[in-house]
């Protein structure tokens, strides 16, 4: 186990910024996710870390040790890659001894070992099997044993489920994130993939534009976004712009309702416009009995659109303040159809206000 | 409902298959004639003519293999075509998985180089190496340095296999994979890269030695005595002596290429012969 500081790396391509001054902190045993959209610079800082790009500025340090110097083929990390990455002519055994061999390491304990991770991934009974053998969500299992063949100070993930279904990318995270807490290795994750993110690190690191927006545990990033762009991007989220009325009483008005924010911090002055973020699964609609209009909302509205999710159901309302996403059980969505009149509410204490 | 389409005439649409079949025969056999004829012809002259008032048989062929200068010469140009292959991928395979891994805007250049002996004339290239070769006495007399100039020809044929190959692996996943594991470029080079290159390497080698096993201006100009050499000078006065000479050398290169693409498919890999996966 390591830990593994990135600290004011830069990096740019021609005129693009790929990572700007970024710093990060991963403790020893950590599971920590890069998670932002293409082009945010998440695999690049990863890249960094395993030698295969070099930031213009900054430093990598591993166990407070600068490992900038050092080419990666001596940086003791463990990579599985996007890419399907298994050597085509190797069978599965003889990809996870590979880095064995090059350490010459006996053959009997290499054999041993990589039979023991083959085990760990599931994976003992295809040992023989070539590559092309094996599906894609096998093929990134080996990589996997592959990569832990020789006990790396760090495991570096860049993306490596989004070539498979969703189904095996479920099965693989968690296996993933099993075999992590089982070995207690440091572990750098890359993604895209918000779910992936949060269901398997102990904190995500939200990154945009080669800066880390928010770091935090999971929990934290989606219920309390510091910025807009975590808000936003973590999520489905619903926003409206609103003016502060009160900030003493850390009210603001959206349409019609005035509304009380029960948030520690609220750093704004009255009559500032703000921008409020609900998630749809804070949002409760109200329908009305027998033909009458609903209330005790904030708003009434109409339902515009029916979203089918499995276990919830997506519902758009068009109200007087705009349009209004909830997510209901899909039991409860039931009773919705097209153009219901509907009254909106929200939980309380979910309403997050943002600087416009 | 999608609408089926049926034919019309089940007589009609059988007729037309059968006219097209006929063409695609007829054409079958022109090439195959077009081929197979002179090589029969050839088989056939050298067993022709008589020895003692019966028929020559393989007289000529033990004539030839008698020659002390038939094996020499045979020997001579087997040692160029070996060294040629060796010197060949020594300069070319390092080379390709450079420009494709670290130089990629290089490939175009290399492309074009690569079919430059296609347009320039052996005697033009030799014609441009003498005066350079000439102050290397060492090499210049020594038939050694005929592997030296086979490379330019074997060129374009091994640098667009290993080429086609090196676009058929994800190279720079499999590069990054292996250094990661520990390995060294070279370590990558010969543990990861060759092997998966094994295809391209032995499709373009193979042409290499038919280069290397063929080639009659420049080793004729400079004076060494070749397979191919030695055929024409048997040719000027012994034309039997010649047609079995042509025959032995087709078969010997048959052989080899045959050998070594059996040697190819004994690997473990899939990739096909072209180096496409």
């Amino acid at each position: 186990m390591a830990s593994v500081e990135l600290q004011g790396l830069h990096k740019e391509f021609g005129n693009v910024v790929a990572l700007d001054d970024l710093d990060l902190d991963v403790a020893a045993g950590e599971f920590v996710s890069l998670l932002g959209p293409s082009g945010c610079g998440k695999t690049t800082a990863l890249r960094c870390v395993a030698g295969f790009e070099f930031p213009d500025s900054g430093e990598v340090l591993v166990d407070g040790k600068d490992v900038l110097g050092l080419p990666a083929n001596k940086r003791n990390m463990g990579m599985v890659f996007q890419a399907y990455s298994l050597f085509p002519n190797m069978t599965a055994q003889q990809n996870v001894e590979f880095s064995m061999k090059i350490r010459r390491r006996p053959r009997s304990e290499r054999s041993k070992r990589a039979l023991e991770l083959l085990e760990l991934v599931g994976l003992s009974r295809q040992a023989e099997r070539y590559p092309r053998q094996l599906s894609g969500g096998q093929q990134q299992r080996v990589a996997l044993a592959r990569a832990l063949a020789l006990e790396p100070a760090v495991l570096l993930l860049d993306e490596p489920l989004s070539a498979l279904d969703a189904k095996v990318r479920v099965q693989l995270r968690e296996e993933v994130r099993r075999i992590q807490l089982e070995l207690g290795i440091t572990t750098l994750y890359v993604t895209h993939d918000q779910e992936e993110a949060l269901s398997v690190s102990d904190r995500v690191a939200v990154l945009s534009e080669g800066r880390i927006e928010q770091i935090g545990t999971p929990a934290e990033v989606y219920t309390h976004p510091k910025t807009s762009f975590v808000a936003s991007f973590v999520g489905t989220v619903n926003r409206a712009e609103v003016t502060v009325l009160s900030a003493s009483g850390k009210t603001v008005r959206w349409g019609p309702a005035v509304l009380k924010l029960e948030t520690e911090a609220f750093a704004y002055h009255d009559g500032d416009a703000v921008t409020l973020y609900l998630r749809p699964e804070d949002v409760t609609l109200g329908l009305g009995r027998n033909g009458t209009i609903p209330s005790g909302g904030l708003f009434n509205g109409r339902v515009t659109s029916i979203t089918f999710l499995g276990p919830v159901t997506r519902v758009s309302v068009r109200t007087e303040v705009g349009p209004v996403v909830a997510d209901l059980s899909s039991a409860e969505a039931l009773e919705l159809s097209i153009d219901s009149e509907v009254s909106v509410d929200v939980a309380p204490g979910a309403l997050r206000a943002l600087a416009s | 409902m999608a609408a089926i389409a049926v034919p019309t005439s089940n007589k009609r649409r059988r007729g037309g298959h059968g006219r097209l079949q006929l063409w695609h025969v007829f054409w079958i056999i022109v090439a195959v004639l077009y081929f197979v004829v002179p090589l029969y012809s050839l088989l056939q002259f050298s067993f022709e003519g008589s020895v003692n008032h019966h028929s020559a048989g393989f007289h000529w062929f033990l004539t030839v293999f008698d020659d002390p200068q038939f094996r020499s010469s045979f020997w001579l140009s087997v040692q160029i075509a070996l060294e040629t292959v060796l010197v060949s991928n020594l300069l070319l395979v390092p080379t390709a998985f450079w420009i494709h891994l670290k130089l990629p805007k290089l490939r175009p250049v290399m492309d074009f180089v690569s079919i430059l002996p296609f347009v320039v004339p052996p005697i033009v290239l030799i014609v441009g190496l003498v005066p350079f070769l000439q102050p290397f006495t060492f090499i210049y007399s020594r038939p050694e340095v005929l592997p030296l100039i086979y490379v330019v020809f074997a060129l374009p044929f091994l640098y667009r296999s290993l080429d086609a190959g090196l676009r058929a692996i994800d190279l720079k996943t499999l590069s990054e994979a292996s250094a990661n594991l520990g390995s060294s470029t070279l370590g990558t080079l010969v543990r990861v890269v060759l092997p998966n290159l094994r295809q391209s390497i032995i499709s373009g080698s193979l042409l290499t030695v038919a280069i290397g096993m063929g080639e009659f201006t420049i080793s004729s100009l400079l004076s060494f005595n070749t397979f191919p050499v030695y055929i024409f000078n048997i040719g000027q006065s012994q034309a039997y002596e010649a047609a079995a000479l042509s025959v032995i050398s087709l078969l010997l290169i048959w052989g080899i290429m045959i050998g070594l693409f059996l040697l190819g498919r004994g690997g473990r890999t899939s990739i096909a012969l072209g180096a496409t996966r």
